[in-house]
This record gives structure tokens, sequence and C-alpha cells, in this order.
């Protein structure tokens, strides 16, 4: 809502700055988006009356006036504005004014003319952006008064981003009751007195929808002069207000609106069959609006209509046919009550949204509509002239908002406030706010005031006290609560550890969209389904991610294009598995991911370079298993996935269940995502981490540890995984360490096969372990290993 | 054999003994096996008991006298070598190191943990929820029913009018509300989805909310942990102010999950982290 600051200060004028009113109204709710002066910075513009004006005869399309400034010497000035005539009252920049542009105005000549002065157009006084000929002022604006004077120019327009709650101050009159609360000052309210009737033309009125329409006020004005002009103040404080001048009847009406917050419309009477019927639309109805569209009408649409056909949607825009033009005669003028519920989200269904539907959709005050009549009609009489019939009122009694009786007690008021405030000022901020208050003993039976329907429980009732009271004149006060320990598991890993170790794994930590681009989804996951937006951002911002790699080969990529050549990211967040067993038909799990690329490290003087490779990621994916220090829950094997290339792809398992993925990306996505260098990739489910175990202190051997080292021999397809869980078998508890140190192929060893040498260490917890003890455990190894995969000792 | 002479002798040996194997043969000279004072200290045996006592004296002075020179000589010939193996051994220490470079955790994750710890601290609990939300959680239950014109402000990510991206994460304290009993003290960070793109907005942002329910919570409680919050975490005090505004989550939305508003009462909060992130930024 955007109005007029000097408009505001004809209903209440408090003695505050244009800057302090906005921080006032701001700290009450009602936030100040933007404060701009309504003209633009000048001086020297005077009233004037243009006394003759003629034709400059070198020049067709210049006119040669004298102006009367009321200083008894007429102004030589010329003027090229093709509206300039004898007997105009304008707006004179004297010689020596400035103008917007620090545009000096001086004596000069033009075309042999003497000009003494200029005639202003508003754009020239910087009120409009572009403007159609000079101003053109009332015949009775005072000879010689200065402009900014006599048009209040020194006026800002203050614009209210107003919360969906307070539709009460979507118009000058609200906004002044509110300004009145605030500064506990009297609201000076029009004089709006019934406009009698001078004719008895009336049109009936059908409520056929009183649910959606309670109240449908109407009155016939005949014999209007649509030919009129609205009056400049009337166009100024539309102006302010962000609105433009269409034409008299409408100027009125939207004037009506932004005065009192009430949305007005005018048929022209003779286009009108019959008698007006407030119904609900026909399923695919047709109506073409003021705007020349045609819209298709659903059948949850209030329309206004006559005995044939719809006229107009109502309280959201009206209808071409039965609109007032230029050759209209007679108006029907209309002052309903449409209800919020049934208007909510109509506007929206047809991609409309007017001054009108944004305040019937929030709400109108119910018992407005007789004031909105009179008060349009008699501006309606004052400009376009005509005689006025009575008001037809059409009400539906039952189905209009009923006042809130609310009941607030004192006990509740201070727990929920936690302070007390005396019941004077209680009771007086009740009542500045319109509200009917009885105080009994301890509590406050309130009467809500029609136009607060948002005001119906106990608790609105004690945040209007807070707001008026003042935010920020309440206390601060430390919360008192029975101290309770949170629960602390030992055993729970927190996401925040495993994103630590991964940042000191060299990880920057990434955050992506949630939502990708399908083709980048398409190529990862190939005819697999994912959650599509309808109405996303872009369309590479549509689909919901089936993992976080999408958005981590993006950013892979974007880096890239920046010169970094070696990246390690991860992401911790959800990924979204369509499912339609899952509540929402989609499985919403959390995932931490990550990729690598490029160099192992920094280039470093001591150590060669050398591209990162699956054992760097596998590595990683390790570190974080051992968060749970139940590396033995966990096997990798031979895995599978679209994304990633067919002999470099390891599925991770807990407990034999599959939990995370991680490999090279596919040589092709590679290509496709133009990503340079081989990029490694992981993703584990969080719930994969489940609950660490707690590892206890335990004894250690006070006997010696022996290292056996065993060089083996097997096929090349044989899985290390395999031959370590053999070896684990065999060793028993006597085996407490086994590591693989070397793998080698090449001479000396079979085509076909490869050599690994193994390191076991043994030790005992209650003895030394003799030769004969270590050498019968190494043996039985052997040939188990010989037995299972054919193992040969490498000589 | 003159034993000042021996004694001459083996000083002048050790003193032109430039290295330790020359020293070494020094000691062996005098003092091996057959060494010119082990020779002496065998003649010994073959004196009279008188002489013995007298001569043995002098020999073993003899000895000790070589011993000292050649341990003196060792001692500083070991001292050089060290100096020169140390000198030899110098580095450039102001060379890079062999490390792997820490990563380092997004700005969003530093302050949602500290605002986490704040809050922690005041015994708050951290909860989390879905973000595919549906309009019972994202919308009903905090009292925006359908059409209202509150959601059309929230510029919400719809798949379905039923399911939609969640607009904030007050429907986690709705779930948690339904699961639990008060006293309640949680707070709910996370992404939370606008269909809002330009300078100012992105359709992604983070958001921490917090919910206090218990007996006798009050409004001045809530300016009053909002107050410290914004003071720790601006790390200054400052002066707040507070506006207010409209977010029609109240009493129906916790009675609605069986909560007494008769003996309970709560509130709520919510901040954008980004925003956080740009003042204590811009500090």
């Amino acid at each position: 809502m955007k109005f007029s600051e000097s408009w505001l200060r004809e209903w209440v004028n408090p003695q505050l700055s244009t800057n302090e009113l906005a921080e006032q109204i701001s700290m009450a709710g009602l936030e100040v988006d933007g404060i701009e002066p309504v003209a633009g910075e000048f001086s020297g513009v005077v009233v004037g009356y243009v006394v003759e004006c003629g034709r400059h005869p070198e020049a067709d399309k210049l006119q040669v006036t004298k102006v009367d400034i009321g200083t008894g010497e007429l102004l030589d000035i010329v003027c090229g504005a093709a509206n300039c005539r004898q007997g105009l009252k304008v707006a004179v920049a004297t010689v020596g004014a400035v103008l917007p542009g620090d545009f000096k105005i001086k004596a000069a000549k033009l075309r042999g003319q003497p000009s003494n002065g200029m005639l202003c157009s508003l754009s020239e006084l910087g009120m409009a952006e572009s403007s159609d000929g000079i101003i053109e002022l009332p015949a009775d604006a005072p000879l010689g008064q200065n402009i900014r004077q006599y048009l209040t120019l020194d006026d800002q327009a203050i614009e209210v981003d107003l919360t969906p709650n307070r539709a009460d101050c979507l118009g000058l009159k609200g906004l002044a009751r509110e300004v009145g609360v605030l500064n506990n000052l009297d609201v000076c309210q029009p004089d709006i007195a019934a406009v009698a009737a001078t004719i008895s033309d009336v049109k009936g009125i059908q409520l056929s929808a009183p649910q959606a329409c309670p109240r449908y006020l109407g009155r016939v004005i005949r014999n209007i002069n649509t030919a009129a002009v609205t009056p400049l103040w009337m166009v100024e404080k539309l102006r302010r207000s962000g609105i433009r001048s269409i034409d008299a009847v409408v100027d009125v009406t939207n004037f009506v609106l932004l005065e009192l917050g009430h949305p007005m419309h005018a048929f022209d009477l003779a286009k009108i069959e019959g008698d007006i019927d407030v119904r609900m639309a026909k399923e695919g109805e047709k109506l073409t609006l003021l705007d020349s569209n045609e819209v298709t009408l659903k059948a949850n649409t209030l329309v206004i209509a006559d005995s044939k056909k719809a006229l107009a949607m109502a309280g959201i825009f009206g209808g071409l046919h039965s609109g007032v033009t230029k050759d209209s005669n007679d108006i029907f003028l209309e002052s309903a009550f449409f209800s919020p519920v049934e208007m909510a989200g109509i506007a929206r269904q047809y991609g409309l949204h007017t001054d009108a539907s944004h305040r019937y959709e929030r709400g109108v005050d119910p018992e407005l509509q007789r004031t909105a009549m009179e008060r349009a009609t008699a501006l309606l009489l004052a400009i376009v002239g005509g005689e006025a019939g009575p008001v037809v009122e059409a009400v539906s009694e039952q189905h209009l908002p009923k006042a809130a009786q609310i009941v607030l007690t004192r006990t509740k008021l201070d727990r929920i406030l936690g302070i007390s405030i005396a019941t004077e000022t209680v009771t007086e901020i009740f009542q500045r706010l319109g509200m009917q208050v009885k105080v009994s003993g301890d509590e406050w039976q309130v009467t809500v005031p029609s136009y607060r329907f948002d005001i119906s429980i106990p608790e609105d009732l004690i945040e209007e006290v807070a707001r008026v009271y003042g935010y920020n004149n309440i206390p601060n006060v430390a919360p008192q609560a029975a101290l309770a320990m949170s629960k602390h598991q030992e055993s729970r890993i927190s996401v925040h550890s495993l994103r630590d170790l991964l940042v000191a794994r060299g990880y920057q930590e990434a955050i992506t969209y949630s939502f990708v681009d399908p083709k980048v989804q398409e190529t990862l996951f190939p005819g697999q389904s994912a959650l599509v937006l309808p109405n996303p951002i872009s369309v590479d911002m549509s689909a919901m991610r089936l993992n976080l790699w999408p958005g981590l080969l993006q950013a892979v990529q974007y880096n890239q294009n920046r010169q970094q050549n070696r990246i390690r990211l991860f992401e911790y967040g959800l990924k979204f598995i369509p499912d339609a067993k899952a509540e929402g038909g989609v499985r919403q799990v959390p995932v931490l991911g990550g990729v690598i690329v490029g160099s192992y490290g920094n280039e470093h003087w001591t150590i060669a370079e050398r591209a990162v490779d699956f054992y760097d990621v596998k590595g990683d994916v390790e570190a974080l298993l051992s968060c749970t220090s139940a590396a033995e829950c966990f096997t990798f094997s031979t895995g599978e996935h679209s994304a990633l290339h067919p002999g470099q792809t390891a599925q991770l398992n807990r407990d034999g269940k599959a939990v995370g993925v991680l490999g090279a990306l596919h040589p092709e996505a590679e290509r496709k995502l133009g990503i340079k260098g081989k990029a490694f990739l992981f993703e584990i489910e969080l719930e994969a981490f489940g609950d660490k175990h707690i590892v206890l202190a335990q004894e250690t051997s006070k006997y010696p540890a022996n290292r056996r080292d065993l060089a083996i021999v097997v096929k090349s397809d044989v899985r290390f995984s395999d031959i370590l869980a053999t070896i684990r078998k065999v060793g028993g508890n006597q085996l407490v360490d086994l590591k693989l140190f070397d793998v080698y192929t090449g001479q000396g060893v079979a085509q076909g096969h490869k050599s690994l040498a193994i390191a076991l260490t043994l030790q005992d917890k209650a003895r030394t372990l003799e030769d004969k003890d270590i050498q019968q455990v190494i043996s039985s190894v052997v040939e188990v290993l010989s037995k299972e995969f054919n193992a040969t000792l490498r000589d | 054999m003159n034993l000042t002479a021996i004694l001459e002798e083996a000083l002048q040996a050790v003193a032109v003994a430039n290295d330790i194997n020359a020293l070494e043969d020094v000691r062996v000279a005098f003092m091996g096996k057959k060494g010119s004072i082990t020779e002496l200290l065998k003649s010994l045996g073959a004196m009279d008991p008188e002489t013995r006592k007298t001569a043995g004296q002098q020999i073993n002075d003899l000895k000790q006298q070589v011993q000292d020179a050649l341990n003196t000589k060792r001692d500083q010939m070991q001292q050089a070598e060290l100096t020169e193996k140390l000198s030899k051994e110098q580095i450039d220490v102001t060379l890079p190191g062999r490390t792997l470079e820490v990563g380092g955790l997004h700005p969003v994750t530093r302050t949602i943990r500290r605002i986490e710890s704040f809050f922690g601290e005041l015994g708050f609990e951290v909860k989390h929820g879905p973000e595919i939300e549906d309009d019972f959680h994202n919308f009903d239950a905090l009292n925006i029913p359908a059409h209202h014109p509150a959601r059309a402000d929230h510029d919400t990510f719809y798949f379905n009018p039923k399911l939609m991206l969640r607009t904030q994460t007050s429907g986690v304290q709705i779930r948690t509300m339904e699961t639990e009993q008060p006293p309640l003290r949680i707070i709910s960070p996370g992404r939370v989805y606008r269909n809002d793109y330009d300078q100012t907005h992105t359709p992604m942002f983070h958001q921490v909310e917090g919910l206090m329910v218990d007996k006798n919570v009050s409004f001045t409680e809530l300016k009053g942990i909002l107050h410290d919050f914004l003071n720790n975490y601006f790390e200054e005090d400052l002066q707040i102010r507070f506006r207010p505004s409209f977010f029609p989550f109240t009493e129906p939305s916790a009675e609605s999950v069986g909560i007494d508003p008769e003996i309970y009462s709560g509130f709520a909060f919510g901040m954008g982290v980004s925003k956080a992130i740009q003042i204590s930024g811009s500090r």
C-alpha cells in the first residue's frame, strides 16, 4: 500500500518528521518499504494565468503568450505545448527558477521572440515520467502562489509492506486509525453524509450465493457527464498512491478504494438486462474482461450477473461489455462485501491480481459498504453530475461475519507477556483500537470492531497490547525452565565429526541445490525417474536430485573452468528417491557424498605429482568408516552404478546390506559433463554409520610380537578381501595384525597371475610364541590358501 | 726405559694423531696387549716387593696420564666431528612441509553450528525433518489454510497441491510436538525453498527455527533469549529491536497436536542463516 504523507496528515497529524513517522509505523508492524518525494526538487514555479496566446510568427509549433503571475506585470513566454491556450491557469517557472536536474530558467529569445520564463509540464517538475502538454491548473488557483505550496508538493509517497492480517490498513482510513492509536491522537474523518435520492430508479438485487456475497449495495445514477475531468487534487492523490488517472468515474472508485480501503465498481446501466444476480459462475461460462481478455469461468468463481449473462468477476475484474465508457449516460454503482474465504485464490487461478482482489482476499470491513457507497456517490455527483437514485441493499445477515467477543484474563495476559501492564493502559489500548471494552474484575470483555477480523482469540488481543505498548518497551528476561541435561550418547556419531574428518583430509564442503539439471541427472542415472518441479525457477533447476553427484560434478566443472585442478568436495544432504511406499511418495535419504579429481596433493618440491585414483577415494571412505570403530561390520564388494566405471566400482556394505557406493566416474559421463581428468566419487547413507562401537580399554600383551612375511602367487581375478578373510579365520586370536605390503605382476610372475606380499603379526596374550608355534600357523595359512585359491609361495 | 721419556713420547704421539684411527693406534702402541706401558706393567712381577710398590705407582701414574691425554683428544675429535656433521646436515627449515592441505566447512555449516551450540547451552535439542513436506505440516498446522494470501507470500515450489518443498522448517516443530510432550526446547536448522530468484533472493536457503513450550513461557523470555543469542552471535553488545510481523503459527497449532494451552505456553522464532553470515561478514 502506497500513500501520500500529506493525505494521511489530513486525517491525523502527529508531531513527527517523515522518518520518525515511518519508523513508528514500521515498529508497529506496518513495515515501511520506501519513501520517495512526490515531485522533483525545484523552486521559483508559481501559478500564472495565460492572458494572451497567439501563434509564433516564425514557428508553427510555438505559441507566444502573455502570462499574469500576479506581479502586476505580464510576462512574455514562448510555449511549445499544444494545450496552451488563453484563459488557462498554468505553472510558470519564472526567470531564476531552478527545475529538477539543476535546470536554470533564464530570460531568452526564442526565434526572435522574448521568453521570460517557462510554462511547465508534470514531467518537467518531476511529477511524471512523461507528460502530454503543460499542467492545467484549476480556474480558482490563486495567481502567483508557489506551486509547491499550492499542490502541497513537499510531500512523500510512503510505501508500506503490509502483512496479510492487516487488510484494515489497505486504505487511508485504516492507516490513519493506526497512527492515531500509536500517537494517542483523534482521527479527523471526512464528513460522509447520506446522499438523498433525487430520482426513484432502482435495480433489483438477488443474492444467489449469500455465503460468498452476503451484502450487496447498488445505486442508479442517471445523466452523468463522462466528459468531466477529474479534479487535480484527486488526480494527485491517486498519483501519489501509485494509481494513474483513467476517467472521472474510475478515478472516483479508485479514490474510495484508497481512502476507505473499499473496492467499488461502476457498470453502464444501459448494458444491464433485468436485475442484478450475484451468483456463482457456471462452469465454462465466458466473460470478456475490461482488458479485452476473454476468460472461461470456473464454478468456484463469484460473478455479478444480470438476468442473461455474467457482467463482472466479483471483486476481481469488471467486464468489458458492461464497463462505463465515454458514451455511457447512466451508471449502476456497486458496493459489496465478498467473503475472503470464498475469494481466496480465485484471482490467482486466472493469473489475475488487482487492487480489488488484493483487498477482498485479505478481507474488507463488512460494515463499510454503505459508507463507501455514499462517499462515492457524493464525489461522483460533484464531478460528473447526474442524479442519484436510492441505495438498494441486499443482505443475508446469517452469512455476514459476526463481531468477535473475546474474554481476556489478567492471568493469561501476564503469563504470556511476562510483565504486568496496568489495567488502564491495556483498556486504553483496546479502546484506541476501536474495540468495545468492559472491564470486570480481572478480565476484559472485548468486542472486536468489524474491520479487525484478524482478531479472534485472546492471543490476538495480547499481541495487540504488546504491539501498541511497543515490543521494545517490553524487557528482556532470561528464561526460567527446569534444568535438564540433554541426552548425550557416546555411541552417537554426529555428522559434524564426519564433516570434520573430511575437512582434515583436504575436502571443502559444498552446498549445492537440491534441484538439479535433469540432463545432467539423466547422464548419471539414465532412465531413472526423479521428482520434477512443475514450476521450477528454470529447467536446469527442476529435477530433485537422485544423489549428491549431479550437484557436486557441476561444482567440479565450475571450478575446473576457473583454473582449479585439484578438487576435493563433499556435501551432506538429502537425496530424493521416488518410492510409492514412502510418505509423500518419496524417500528422503540423508547422505554424505564426495568427489575428488586432479592431483593427489598440492605440488611439492619433494613429492612427485600424481593423479588421484580409486584407492584415494577408498582411503577417505575407510577413514570415515573408522569413526564407527566397527570396521569389521563393513565390507567392500564389486559394485555396479550407472554413473561409474564398470571395472572400478565398489559397493559398501554394512552387515551385508548395501549402504554406499564409490568408484571412478564413467568415462562416458566424464565426456558428457566435460570433466577434465578422472573423477572419483563416493556416497554413503548416513544411516550406515549407525552407532559407534564403544572401544573398551583392554589389557595389552606383555609377550613379544612376531612378524612373518609371506609372498603368494594367485590368479589375477582372486579378490584380496577373500584371501584376507581366509587368513584371518586360520590365524585366529594369535593373529593380531595383517597387512598387504606389495602387489606385483610382471617378470617372475606367470601371466594372468599376481604376487601378493602379506605381513602377519602373531602374538599371544599368555606366553611367548615359540618358533614352532609361529611356523605352525604360517604353514596352515599357506596350506589353506593353496587349497582355496590355488596359491603358491613365490620363490 | 725412562718413564718420563715414555710419557713424552706418548703425549707427542697423541698430539700428532689426527683422526680417531691414528689415536687408536697410539692407544694400542702404549696400552694394547703389547704396548710399551703394558710391557712395563708386566715387568713388575719380576721386581722385589719394595721396588714393585714404588715402580707400580709410577707406572700407573704414567698410564693414567696417557689415558687422560687419549680421552681428552678423543673427546675433542668427536666434538669436532659432531660439529662438522651437524653443520653439514643443516637444512632450509623455511621450505614447505609435506602436508595434505586442510579443507574447510561451508560458512552456512559453520554458522548453523554456532547457533546450535548457543541454543544447546540452553538445553535446546536439534531436530531435523523432511524437505519435501505435505501441506498439513508446512501450512495447515501453522494456521495458514489453503488459498490464504499468506500462502501466496511464500512462493512455494509445489509438486502437487498436497506436496511441496518446505518453505520453512516449522514443519519440524509440528512433527516434534506430534510425538513429544512439553517441556520442549528445540531448534530446527535446514534448507528451505522459495520460488524466487534475483539479486537478493535465492530459491534455496537455510533457516534456523526454534520452539520453546513450557509452563509459563513468556514473550519477555523470548526477547531475552533472542537478545542473548544475537549479542553472542555478533560478539558485541548490540542495540536489538523487535518489530511485529505476522506468522499465524499460534495456539490453534499447538492444540491441533494435543498441547493444552491452558497449561503450556510457548514461542517460536526463526532466522535466516545467510542473513546472519552477511551481517557478521560485514561487521
